[in-house]
């Protein structure tokens, strides 16, 4: 049964992802690993410069998440320099990161993660694509996907400056004020983004909850983990994605702990197993106990679903009616199945556009107080926000001038590689018997990574977008009897 | 005719910059009728950059070990067929083609595609390592080719 596909790699890098399985004699899986390259040297690039530059040059690191880095990056300028920007310029960075969330879920789901359920976990590998999507939903959406993304982007570059990398975070505030005219681009924007994401929400009932076997595949077994949930909560312990406390509940739904950015280094701990680049994240008071899951094993998740379930609620309205649908449906708090990342990414897609919406029609959005100025000597700072994929913490120290001596991330991914990794051996386990691979095998596989939307430049610290994958099966004899690549 | 010159890739990973820097450089080169892009995005998150041309160059860094670095490789669209969508997540050009002509974008006819073969993507870093670094010269000059084959239309 010996196999063996080649795609040339046309990819624009051959840094892969890797997942290695290994069956047993029966032909079931005895162990699935998934790899990824590792980028060396954030770390070093960072020392010597100056910590005003960390917006911009994390921001460069990648391109999927610059505005995240940004706004985390602002934000541990802010704590360095112990500035707290005046309301306006808070408004304006949430305002902006909301305009992101919306488009940035919107991509995830259109051409990522929605081919899996709108076209079919199993459907012809040709067929899982935008196009499938599309060929399901309609072109015109296609067309309202690609102009909502485009006016949103829009709003980003016209407070930002530049979309793929924003220039307008600043220790204190913001660079730019907002004029009226500004501001009804962004109430305009904010109305469509509405729409569009109670339309979305509409599909996902349509297409994905109307389908019994789709609603199986969520909550079978193969994509179940009982782990810790991590996400950042305002006053309320509403689900916040600029600012507010870290708030981590356990496999029973409960608060575990809350904390401050400034105390991450007190709660997370990384682990490092020998055929992994990526440290493996996990609660240092619960302990690593090898990938278990459970109360005492100290991994746990971030990203849409965790956020959902780390929170009491969502802070706005038809969110909020979206969150309670979504806990009533899926069996109360807190929710373990990991594909319904999908669906708690679509509620809070509503989330920020609703949120847009609100800052947008804030009078304060375009007061003229956007930059409390820095008068502090500098030595250490921290930010915290929610990346779309996840938490992401920014730490630097500095010397007293502000020259970088030490810069350290924690990106979304490394947050959630313990559960990941977990997740992939524990789809290959239950989906590979008696050694029959197909491609809709190993789509059923890939699907237990691609619910958190894993960036797995960020996590290694940074490749641009696209990573193609190898995935290679062993038989107990340890030779190779199938590889496929996924460019 | 509206022609678009797109460089990819990221400065901060050493050779993988090479195409941006080579798009940097032309944009002093060529008049102002071409316009040159940089842009550090990949997959269909480039959609909206073709929108409204006619042609396209793109211009990307490519790591096959197959090559020796500095090597610059051409590809036309047609080159993708075998790799068609083989997951979502990792779809790139083919699909962006395919997705445009569905919706009926306004999109380039003919994209050219060269890329050099890269030594290290794997560090982050602003210095190339020097055959990358000489292998621009050889991208500006096939750029510039090929603008002139297709003036000559």
């Amino acid at each position: 049964m010996s196999r063996q596909i080649v795609i040339d790699p046309i990819t624009r890098l051959e840094g892969h992802g890797k997942i290695d399985i290994f069956l047993n004699d029966e032909g079931n899986v005895d162990r699935a690993y998934f790899q990824v390259p590792e980028l060396r040297g954030f770390e070093k690039f960072a020392e010597g410069r100056h910590a005003e530059d960390m917006p911009q040059i994390t921001s460069r690191i990648c391109g999927v998440c610059p505005t995240a880095h940004h706004m985390a990056s602002s934000k541990a300028l802010d704590d360095l320099y112990k500035v707290d920007p005046p309301p306006a310029a808070k408004k304006i960075r949430e305002m902006v990161y909301s305009a992101f969330y919306v488009e940035d879920h919107a991509l995830h789901f259109f051409f990522l993660g929605g081919p899996d359920f709108v076209v079919g976990p199993t459907a012809p590998r040709g067929e899982r694509n935008i196009l499938g999507v599309l060929g399901k939903v309609g072109l015109e959406i296609g067309k309202e996907v690609i102009g909502v993304r485009k006016q949103l982007r829009d709003l980003i570059t016209l407070a930002g400056g530049k979309v793929i990398h924003p220039v307008f975070g600043l220790p204190g505030g913001v660079s730019k004020t907002l004029t009226q005219e500004d501001q009804q681009k962004f109430i305009d924007g904010a109305e469509r983004a509405v729409k569009f994401g109670l339309f979305c929400l509409e599909i996902f009932n349509d297409v994905v909850l109307k389908n019994a076997q789709y609603v199986e595949t969520i909550i079978s077994d193969a994509y179940t983990h009982k782990t810790y949930y991590m996400g950042l909560v305002d006053r309320d312990n509403k689900v916040n994605f600029y600012d507010g406390d870290v708030r981590v509940v356990g496999p029973d739904g409960k608060e575990y702990t809350k904390f401050k950015a400034q105390d991450y280094l007190n709660h997370v701990a990384e682990h490092v197993e020998p055929w992994s680049y990526v440290k493996f994240c996990f609660l240092k008071n619960v302990g690593w106990n090898g990938f278990t899951e459970g109360p005492e094993s100290g991994i746990y998740a971030v990203a849409p679903l965790a956020r959902l379930n780390a929170a009491d609620g969502m802070a706005t309205p038809q969110a909020q009616k979206a969150y309670e649908q979504f806990y009533e449906t899926l069996g109360g708090k807190p929710v373990h199945y990991t594909l319904a990342n999908h669906w708690a990414r679509l509620i809070e897609l509503l989330y920020a556009a609703e949120r847009l919406k609100e800052l947008a029609n804030d009078p304060e959005i375009i007061d003229s107080n956007v930059r409390t100025i820095p008068k502090n000597i500098p030595e250490e700072g921290m930010g915290v926000v929610e990346a779309p994929r996840g938490t992401l913490f920014h730490h630097y120290q500095t010397d007293k001038r502000g020259v970088i001596t030490r810069a350290n991330l924690i990106v979304a991914t490394q947050n959630n590689a313990a559960r990941i990794a977990m997740s992939v051996d524990k789809a290959a386990r239950g989906v590979i018997k008696e050694g029959k691979v197909d491609d809709g095998i190993l789509n059923l596989i890939e699907m237990a990574f691609r619910a958190y939307d894993p960036c797995h430049g960020c996590a290694t610290h940074a490749l641009p977008g696209q990573m193609p994958l190898l995935v290679r099966i062993y038989d107990s004899k340890m030779e190779i009897v199938s590889e496929i690549r996924r460019d | 005719m509206k022609t678009l010159v797109l460089g990819l890739g990221n400065e901060l990973l050493g050779d993988d910059g090479v195409g941006i820097l080579a798009a940097r450089r032309l944009k002093n080169r060529l008049d102002g009728s071409i316009d040159v892009v940089e842009s550090e995005l990949s997959g269909l998150a480039l959609l909206e950059h073709f929108i409204g041309y006619e042609r396209a160059i793109v211009l990307d860094a490519i790591h096959t070990t197959r090559y020796t670095p500095g090597t610059v490789v051409e590809l036309g669209p047609d080159d993708f067929d075998t790799i068609l969508a083989p997951s979502p997540h990792y779809s790139g050009l083919p699909e962006l083609l395919n997705l445009a002509r569905q919706l009926d974008l306004e999109f380039p006819k003919k994209i050219r595609i060269f890329a050099v073969e890269i030594l290290d993507p794997y560090t982050i870093g602003e210095s190339m390592s020097a055959p990358v670094k000489e292998g621009i010269e050889e991208l500006i000059h096939r750029v510039e080719a090929q603008l002139r084959s297709w003036q000559e239309e």
